[in-house]
Formats: C-alpha cells, sequence, structure tokens
C-alpha cells in the first residue's frame, strides 16, 4: 500500500475513534498535513482496495467497523455511542476499541428490542444467532446490502 | 449481517428466500477478535485474501458459502 494512503487511512481511523464521527477530509488533511485533493485521491484508491467505503459524494461513508451514518445497530462503547454496519462489525467495535459494549438493534423477524452486554469480548446472552444471507465471494459486490 | 433472537426467527424472516449462514452469537465473537483485532494497530497493513480465509476457515466457517471471492 503506498504510505501516503497508508498515512491517510490510519489518520481517518484515528480521528474517527477521536471525534466519535466520521472525519471530514479537511480535518484529516490538517492531521497528516495534506491537501484535500491528496486526501481525497487517497481516499478513492482505499476505496477501491476495499480498505474503507466513501458515499457519492466521495466522503466517508464506513471505515468498518464504524458506520458514518446510523443504522440499526448501535454500540455503547468507552461513554460514547457508534453506529457500526452490521452485527459482525457492532463486535468489532468493541475489539478495535478494547473495552466492554452494549449493542442495541432489534429481531429483523419479531422487531423484539435486543440490548446485549458484550463484557470482555462474550456476549451476555449465548441464545442470539447470527445469519449472513450474502456468500462470502459477493460481499463486495454491494457491502452496503451484505 | 444480522443478528435474531433465534434460528426460528431466521426462519420465518426468510420466508421464501434462500437461506444463507447462521453461527451462535459466541462464534461472531470469535470471529469478530480475528477479523478487526489490528484494525486500529499502527503498524496495520491490509488483510489478504489468504489471511481472512484462513481466519474463517481455523473458526470452523468452511464450504462453497464461506469461500471468499
Amino acid at each position: 500500500m503506498d504510505p501516503n494512503d497508508l498515512e491517510a487511512r490510519n489518520a481517518t481511523y484515528r480521528r474517527f475513534v477521536e471525534l466519535g464521527r466520521a472525519p471530514t477530509v479537511v480535518e484529516v488533511g490538517t492531521a497528516i498535513g495534506a491537501d484535500t485533493e491528496r486526501v481525497r485521491a487517497s481516499w478513492r484508491r482505499l476505496h477501491d482496495g476495499h480498505a474503507l467505503v466513501l458515499d457519492a459524494n466521495g466522503d466517508i461513508r464506513m471505515a468498518n467497523p464504524f458506520s458514518a451514518v446510523p443504522t440499526a445497530y448501535r454500540v455503547d462503547a468507552a461513554g460514547r455511542s457508534w453506529y457500526a454496519n452490521c452485527a459482525w462489525d457492532a463486535f468489532g467495535i468493541g475489539v478495535v476499541l478494547g473495552g466492554d459494549t452494549v449493542i442495541h438493534t432489534a429481531c429483523p423477524d419479531c422487531a423484539e428490542p435486543i440490548d446485549l452486554a458484550v463484557h470482555e469480548r462474550r456476549p451476555g446472552d449465548a441464545s442470539l444467532v447470527f445469519h449472513v444471507l450474502v456468500p462470502a465471494a459477493q460481499w463486495w459486490a454491494d457491502i452496503g446490502y451484505t | 449481517m444480522v443478528l435474531f433472537r433465534s434460528e426460528d426467527h431466521v426462519q420465518a424472516w426468510l420466508r421464501d428466500r434462500d437461506p444463507g449462514a447462521t453461527i451462535p452469537i459466541t462464534k461472531l465473537a470469535e470471529l469478530a477478535e480475528a477479523w478487526w483485532g489490528d484494525r486500529l494497530a499502527p503498524d496495520w497493513r491490509p488483510h489478504t485474501r489468504e489471511q481472512n480465509q484462513a481466519i474463517l476457515d481455523r473458526l470452523g466457517l468452511t464450504g462453497p458459502f464461506w469461500r471468499l471471492g
């Protein structure tokens, strides 16, 4: 990976954690001393390489496991709340932040709320199940749907 | 990639759709640990397809459904 792209990627993740939301291109540029054109070019290459996901405007949509927009998976962690892109990513937020979490979602079938505490990486309710609808070979064909 | 209260709820939700794969939430926790563990590491590098496939294989997530493209 190009060193500039790696620098932009790491700054994007670092700022996402620090800010509690997706950073703007200006915020990442400021963090690494780069102009917005350079950051946008790096983001595009990172998007093409599946290292993050941009929206139609070229801004951050996903820095997996974090989502830049509200989703059905809200995660309380480190005294803040984050949105995850899916159930897998909801667990991922606890992993990357290194602490206990509570995952808030609802069963897609019956809509009953699920408030799942995860302590030391272990889910507090082992009766729940995780379903993956899309085969692994097609996960990136439409990552928003996946 | 969604959480359900139980396998019965998965089946009810699927109705006529082709099912994917269902795993226990404890397995998902293991998967997340292996998949995301290095995401904020200063020396992070992109996982290769082979590295990611090895994670799935190690957790017993094998067969055509879990074969990465």
